[in-house]
């Protein structure tokens, strides 16, 4: 199955990944993607379905899909895990109180197998605001330690003023090529 | 196809590549009259991607949209500068931006109104290389699987462009956007002189298919003279 992946990948010209945003309600999904997109961020409000953008980054094309995170809406998270290359994982720093939500969310998306492998980034996002934990206490409390099944990266940054979007973006499109165009 | 996006992933080029050798192998002429389509008990992505040219009329009709997805907001921006070009949302029709393309439009009064839009741009807009189109949809009650869009693009019967894109599951009551870059075909300066002196000959098919079974089907059409007269 994996095999058949990476052959299917090898074959397409263009280096197309697909990339899944996912994370609590009110972490700042939309405001990270939009931000890295070059939208404007002033007026967003919760996503209620799904946002899907084209972006084009490094000669990549990504296929980013930010699916609101209410509690709601997080049952069907899953229907959007098929073909994932990479996950951003967006957690919001400053909000000590749910960050023990937050790690179980998480480690129920790499449960299922069709996640399994993908790529995961952590961004430890609102690094801008008063209090904001550093991403070294958001790993531990985030027991990243345990995720085996994947490679994984936890950065810190703010979706707010952009800061360290792209050291993150560009860690997992390399670890991602690194899995999947280049294998020889 | 012209215009493939990122999403439409693996399993479609594959498809498409069956598709081809199965023509081959026919050598024949497979497409599906207007006629014939409307005979079946509901048409398939397949049926509409046969189709050689516009259709005269509608191939559903509204009551076939029983997930009640409706379309809020369109926006189409310049990826080179950004601008927005065009912007409109249901809400509040009159919210669009008219800037130096001079972008107008306007909707017909028939019973058809909202599945038929008229598009008047200026010539300008035939010089644009990328765009961005960004769709707002809403989705009723039902969870919606396999959500999928063709568009096919036309000036008289010669085809310019299709989309295929497959947004696949939609949670219920949910509002979900979707912004396509795109190139646009690049087309020869006589047939943009055609097209600008031939308004309203160039017009699209929107088919909208949950699991593979046409709901709504949207038309438009386009002028490119705007501001010449």
């Amino acid at each position: 199955m994996v095999l058949l992946k990476i052959l299917k990948k090898l074959k397409q010209k263009e280096k197309e990944v697909r990339i899944l945003v996912l994370g609590l309600d009110n972490a700042g999904k939309t405001t990270l993607v939009k931000k890295f997109n070059g939208e404007d961020t002033h007026t967003i409000s919760p996503t209620l379905g799904f946002n899907i953008y084209d972006l084009e980054h490094r000669g990549f094309k990504l296929n980013v899909w930010d699916v609101g995170g209410q509690k709601s809406l997080r049952s069907y998270w899953r229907n959007y895990f098929e073909s994932t290359d990479g996950l951003i994982w967006v957690v919001d720093s400053a909000d000590k109180a749910r960050l023990d939500d937050c790690r179980k969310e998480l480690h129920l998306l790499f449960k299922e197998e069709r996640l399994a492998g993908a790529s995961l980034l952590v961004f430890a996002n609102k690094q801008d605001l008063d209090g904001a934990l550093s991403c070294e206490l958001i790993a531990e409390f985030l027991n990243l330690a345990a995720i085996k099944s994947s490679h994984w990266k936890i950065v810190p940054c703010s979706a707010h003023t952009g800061d360290n979007l792209l050291v993150g973006i560009d860690w997992l499109l390399n670890d991602i090529s690194e899995r999947i165009f280049f294998i020889e | 196809m012209s215009v493939k996006f990122s999403n439409a992933v693996n399993a479609k080029k594959k498809q498409s590549l069956l598709k081809r050798c199965k023509k081959e192998e026919t050598s024949g002429d497979d497409s599906l009259t207007e006629q014939q389509l409307l005979a079946k008990e509901y048409i398939t992505p397949e049926d509409v991607i046969k189709l050689s040219s516009f259709t005269e009329g509608f191939l559903c009709s509204q009551e076939a949209n029983c997930y009640d997805i409706e379309f809020t907001r369109f926006k189409i921006r310049d990826m080179e500068t950004g601008n927005i070009l065009f912007e409109i949302s249901k809400p509040s029709p009159s919210e669009y931006d008219e800037d130096d393309l001079g972008i107008q439009e306007q909707e017909d009064v028939d019973p058809n109104a909202g599945r038929f839009v008229r598009y008047q741009f200026t010539s300008n807009f035939l010089k644009l290389k990328t765009v961005g189109a960004t769709v707002e949809f809403t989705v009723g009650d039902k969870p919606v699987n396999n959500f999928r869009m063709i568009e096919k693009h036309f000036f008289r019967d010669r085809p310019l462009k299709t989309f295929d894109f497959e947004f696949g599951f939609c949670i219920p009551n949910s509002k979900n956007t979707c912004e396509h870059i795109y190139e646009f075909p690049v087309l020869s300066p006589e047939l943009c002189e055609e097209m600008i002196n031939n308004p309203f000959e160039t017009r699209s098919d929107s088919y909208y298919f949950v699991d593979n079974k046409l709901i709504m089907h949207n038309k438009a059409d386009y002028a490119y003279n705007g501001g010449l007269n």
